[in-house]
């Protein structure tokens, strides 16, 4: 039995343009097989017990099981003018769905997964900064991060140090805000939107929303995917699969307050899909 | 009876400053040799994040996790937290050693309060270690002339000379793994190839 407060939340089963164009996506939600399909000019989500209620956003299409607890979250900087959206493809890691936010919300590793791009050592340390979950929106927040880099972005020369923030605004979706190497002003905005295919095996949908006119396309998307598969490679082999949200079964440090705040959230909220409860 | 002595590998196939994967009755093991030849064998999991240490990157005696960095001294003990280079590592965070010895070109694993030492091998060098998708019943089946239970040992015809063979069991997931020794002095392409042959007979025999 899933809990109902994990099938009332909105999750992303497709990318928007490959459905419009007539494409099928047979898949699965939540151990649930489903099939996204387009139908009579509009996106259809369906599953075993019929349709489920479909949005559509940031180019992709979202689906929710259950009855929605709420509206699906905004992305404000993604309707501003100027900016690209790069959708990067979909990434499928064998971990759960939490495990790959919370990676997404990780700054420590990228000294070392990361190497010679967004970290390097001997710049390994994490300065103190600020995690709430904001009352207003019940999302979880990290502000005033950061971090050197070497090569921030595809758009960066050199080393820097980039501000970060991040937020968590729905169980299975992280987002960033980063300093924009070519518009100090601004900010990059990264994100990850994840499919629970099943509570150990998830499709991961890198996006971005990025002030960066010249770079080409190709180029950007490349650059993300091989962050991307970094990660995977710490992602698949770290264990249990599940995210312990009891403390105990992994020790967390100052660097990890967003990690904390994360598995926190997601406990209170009862949001407990692909998380391990008890020390195994 | 289990046997608290496991061979997880040669040592031939673990050179100085890397970690490899091993493991012990289903428990996944960090085996790794440092910059000056000594070889442990770890839980398989940092205790940070959970990442598998066998992953991870050696600096002298030291072992880092490849995640975030974290290094872990002889004793598997934190000792330094990149994120945090100022702060001294409370020594409660620790990695569980397990007892690990080399002998006779072979890394043997054990719980770590084991007490006594592996089985000698004398006159045997190693060879190599296969993985196999069949049981040990198969491999008795196609080379009756080996017996034994978690060391496979007997007279076999190789390049048309009987020849003495110790065959290490290491149980996994998807079969066995085979640490292959032969006799010293008997020529080691032609006994390598007597091991292939012999895993293709067994796999065929295990899956018929
Ligand atoms: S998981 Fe090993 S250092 Fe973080
Ligand atoms: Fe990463």
């Amino acid at each position: 039995m899933i809990a109902p407060e994990v099938l009332n939340e909105w999750y992303p089963v497709a990318m928007a343009a490959h459905i419009r164009a007539g494409q099928r996506r047979v898949t699965q939600l939540l151990g649930q097989p489903i099939t996204v399909a387009l139908q009579g000019g509009a996106i259809v989500v369906t599953g075993q017990g019929g349709a489920l209620h479909v949005t559509e956003a940031f180019g992709h299409v979202w689906a929710c099981p259950g009855t929605p607890a709420h509206p699906l979250f905004p992305i404000p900087e993604a309707l501003e003018t100027g900016r690209r959206l790069v959708d990067v493809g979909v990434v499928r890691v064998k971990c759960s769905p939490l495990r790959a936010v919370e990676n997404f919300l990780d700054i420590a590793h990228f000294p070392f997964v990361h190497t010679d791009v967004l970290g390097a050592e001997p710049h390994t340390e994490v300065n103190r900064y600020e995690v709430q979950i904001r009352e207003d929106s019940d999302e979880v927040w990290a502000t005033k991060v950061t971090f050197y880099q070497p090569q921030a972005a595809k758009s960066a020369e050199g080393g820097i140090v980039t501000q970060y923030m991040y937020r968590v605004p729905a169980p299975t979706a992280a987002v960033l805000y980063k300093t924009c190497p070519v518009r100090p002003d601004a900010w990059d905005v990264i994100g990850i939107f994840v499919q629970p295919l099943s509570e150990d095996l998830c499709d991961v949908w890198p996006w971005m929303a990025l002030y960066d006119d010249t770079t080409p396309q190709a180029d950007l998307i490349a650059f993300q995917q091989m962050i991307f598969l970094q990660d995977r490679s710490i992602l698949e082999n770290q264990i249990p699969r599940l995210l312990p949200l009891d403390p105990g079964m992994e020790i967390p440090t100052q660097a990890d307050l967003t990690s904390i705040a994360y598995r926190r959230w997601l406990k209170k909220r009862g949001l407990t899909y692909g998380a391990q409860m008890v020390a195994a | 009876m289990t046997p608290r002595w496991i061979a997880t590998g040669l040592s031939q196939d673990l050179p100085k400053a890397v970690a490899m994967a091993g493991h012990w009755q289903g428990q996944d093991l960090a085996v790794w040799r440092s910059a000056t030849g000594r070889v442990q064998a770890w839980n398989d999991r940092c205790p940070h994040r959970g990442m598998r240490l066998s992953h991870g990157f050696v600096r002298g005696e030291t072992l880092a996790c490849i995640y975030h960095g974290w290094v872990y001294g002889a004793d598997g003990v934190c000792k330094h937290i990149p994120a945090h280079p100022a702060l001294t590592p409370p020594a409660t965070i620790r990695v569980a050693a397990f007892a690990c010895v080399e002998q006779d070109g072979v890394i043997w694993v054990a719980p770590a309060d084991t007490v006594g030492a592996p089985v000698a091998l004398r006159g045997l060098q190693p060879l190599r270690s296969i993985s196999l998708t069949c049981d040990v019943a198969a491999v008795l089946a196609v080379e009756p002339a080996l017996s034994g239970g978690d060391a496979l040992r007997g007279l076999v015809q190789i390049g048309g000379q009987a020849c003495e063979v110790c065959l290490l069991v290491q149980h996994n997931a998807a079969g066995l793994t085979l640490h292959a020794l032969c006799a010293v002095g008997v020529d080691r392409i032609a006994a390598s190839r007597w091991v292939e042959d012999l895993r293709r007979r067994a796999e065929r025999k295990g899956a018929a």
